[in-house]
């Protein structure tokens, strides 16, 4: 956290070189965020590219309020799901009648990369309404608080108390069940 | 165990690697605005109205000018409704007196504006006084945490001529400013007079400190701690004077404020000599044939009427869309200051934001003008404040709830007579009106 104070102080003061350190420390675990969040390896990683490039410009401006991750992570959640509205309007379906999002954690690469057991619940993940599964993320992944996800969310605390505990009782009942795509 | 056993704890396990392809993207990125920052930076200075204040001297000595108006004004007037007799003794010592002088010792901790670095200045100076002449003061600028003198100047107050001059030697400029009728009544009651100073306190509420000693004279101590003293313009105040008890004259009078939020000030007068003989020459500014006026002629100082006053309001709101939250000198200069960050500005606002980023010429005597104007107009608002504060007229501000559309609301009010106040209303209309009308309209504008 004192860390990331640093970081940030020297970044406002225009030292641009401690973006590199920023984004070695955090890139693994906001690429992750963002495929679990979209399904999809190189959407994640176009994300993570546009968190950084509006990070750059803000150099004068930003200034950190919570964690740095938190706020990382924030970008990330929010990039994605601005990306998943675009691709549901791109298919012509609207964002609330939107299926689960057709993972491709089927494919080779998920597998290979997180092993059966991970491929199951990127698969099931997949399967939960784009919501229930920012909230799992970032609470779970993230360790965001409710009280912060919510005003990420522009919900009240209930809701995003809700939609996680929904999605834990999706996922666990889709994982018991074998339901396998 | 199944998936499901423990989600949580599976979900955390979770870990892709950024491909080598998104590090290059990211690294490049970070690499282009590197080198495009380090070109900017060759190019254009990085513009900012604040670094060309505190890069140029001249500026910063016209602020520190700013800071010791404040504090000059801010010191003495009187209620005379005090009631201490010992003080009234000591007051009626010094009136016998034509000229005298002093030396003083300010130490100014933090940030002056919003965005400019903390730092301790000590200024120090001697000033003389003369019920003939004016006054005139000599005053150095020193970083505390370097020893490194940053400025030196004179200043003559003519109230004769009604002109303040500032002179800069190692700049070789001077500053001529002229004051208006209203600064000029008050700058002749004042001048950090000590005889000000103690119808001040006498005015205020204060304690008696009892003896002590100071360079081996015993001395008698008053000390106020009323905001009143200092025109509610500053904060936590606290003004001990020290009297001779013999010859029933200052010796010391010691201050202690919080200008703003960001800054305190503790200042010291000292070294009184009274009745002193001098010669009308000493209050003729010599400004060398070299020196050249900055940063044009015509500048004029801070005024205290109310039309200065509507005047700062008015163009704070051009700025801002909206009145300043606090009258009180600093705080309104710091609230002012915000301009270089703000983003909720005008479209003049922004216009005048971006007209400062294009100033790349520290010296350029037609930007610094328009500096010290624009400083100028929020600083007579401020003063004008705060001389209704020292006057006692109970005025009110609320420039926090009310706003250039609010044409029925009350933005500030002070008393003119028995039963009569001055309003300024959110559409900086003006109306005379008796207290009870007053009462109807601040019960029907929010607080």
């Amino acid at each position: 956290m004192l860390e990331d104070k640093l970081l940030i102080w020297k970044f406002n003061r225009g030292n641009r070189n401690v973006l590199r350190g920023i984004y070695e420390k955090y890139k693994d675990d906001l690429v992750t965020l963002a495929a679990a969040l979209l399904n999809d390896v190189s959407s994640a990683e176009d994300v993570v590219h546009e968190v950084f490039v509006s990070f750059i410009e803000s150099s004068r401006k930003f200034r950190l309020t919570g964690t740095l991750k938190g706020y990382l992570a924030t970008c990330v959640a929010n990039n994605a799901r601005n990306k998943n509205k675009a691709r549901r309007t791109h298919r012509g379906i609207a964002l609330d009648e939107a299926s689960p999002a057709q993972a491709d954690s089927n494919n080779p690469e998920f597998t290979a990369i997180f092993g059966e057991e991970l491929r199951q619940l990127s698969w099931a993940l997949g399967q939960l309404p784009y919501e229930q599964r920012e909230v799992l993320l970032l609470h779970t992944y993230n360790g965001m608080k409710f009280k912060a996800i919510a005003r990420q969310q522009s919900v009240s605390i209930n809701t995003v108390q809700g939609r996680y505990r929904y999605a834990l009782d999706k996922l666990r009942s889709m994982l018991n069940g074998e339901v396998k795509k | 165990m199944r998936p499901a056993d423990n989600i949580n704890e599976l979900i955390k396990k979770l870990q892709l690697r950024a491909s080598a392809e998104l590090d290059k993207r990211v690294h490049d990125d970070i690499s282009a605005a590197l080198t495009k920052s380090e070109k900017t930076k060759s190019v254009q200075p990085e513009p900012n109205i604040w670094r060309i204040i505190m890069k140029s001297r001249i500026i910063k000595l016209a602020a520190a000018a700013v800071i010791v108006i404040a504090v000059l004004a801010g010191l003495p007037f009187f209620s005379g409704n005090g009631s201490g007799v010992a003080l009234a003794d000591v007051l009626e010592r010094i009136e016998q007196t034509q000229a005298f002088m002093y030396r003083m010792k300010m130490t100014v901790t933090g940030a002056m504006m919003s965005g400019m670095p903390d730092g301790k200045k000590e200024m120090e100076g001697a000033v003389t006084i003369s019920n003939e002449y004016g006054m005139k003061m000599e005053m150095t600028m020193t970083d505390a945490d370097t020893g490194q003198k940053e400025m030196t100047q004179q200043m003559y107050i003519l109230p004769d001529k009604r002109t303040a001059i500032m002179i800069m030697s190692e700049q070789k400029k001077y500053t001529r400013m002229e004051f208006d009728d209203d600064l000029l009544a008050r700058m002749k009651r004042q001048n950090n007079d000590p005889r000000e100073m103690i119808k001040q306190i006498m005015g205020c509420e204060y304690t008696e400190l009892g003896r002590s000693v100071i360079d081996g004279i015993d001395v008698e101590g008053f000390r106020t701690t009323d905001p009143v003293s200092y025109g509610g313009a500053m904060e936590n105040v606290e003004l001990t004077l020290w009297v001779d008890v013999e010859k029933w004259l200052p010796v010391r009078t010691e201050m202690d404020f919080k200008m703003n939020e960001q800054m305190q000030m503790q200042g010291v007068i000292y070294d009184y000599q009274w009745d002193i003989q001098v010669d009308v020459g000493e209050f003729e500014p010599v400004i060398p044939e070299d020196f050249t006026a900055f940063p044009t002629e015509g500048m004029k100082m801070p005024s205290m009427s109310e039309e200065a006053a509507v005047e700062g309001l008015k163009f704070f709101a051009e700025i801002f869309g909206q009145y300043p939250k606090k009258l009180n000198l600093m705080n309104l200069m710091q609230e002012f200051s915000t301009l270089k960050d703000s983003e909720n500005l005008t479209d003049a606002g922004l216009k005048l934001k971006e007209e400062m980023k294009q100033m790349t010429k520290d010296e350029d005597d037609e930007h610094i003008k328009k500096v010290m104007e624009m400083m100028r107009q929020v600083q007579s608002l401020g003063m004008f404040y705060m001389t209704l504060v020292q006057d006692k007229k109970e005025p009110a501000y609320y420039g926090e709830s009310v706003g250039p559309d609010d044409a029925d609301k009350v933005l500030m009010r002070w008393k003119i007579s028995d039963n009569q106040y001055r309003v300024i209303f959110g559409d900086l209309t003006i109306k005379n009106v008796p207290a009870e009308e007053l009462a109807e309209l601040e019960e029907l504008s929010p607080k």
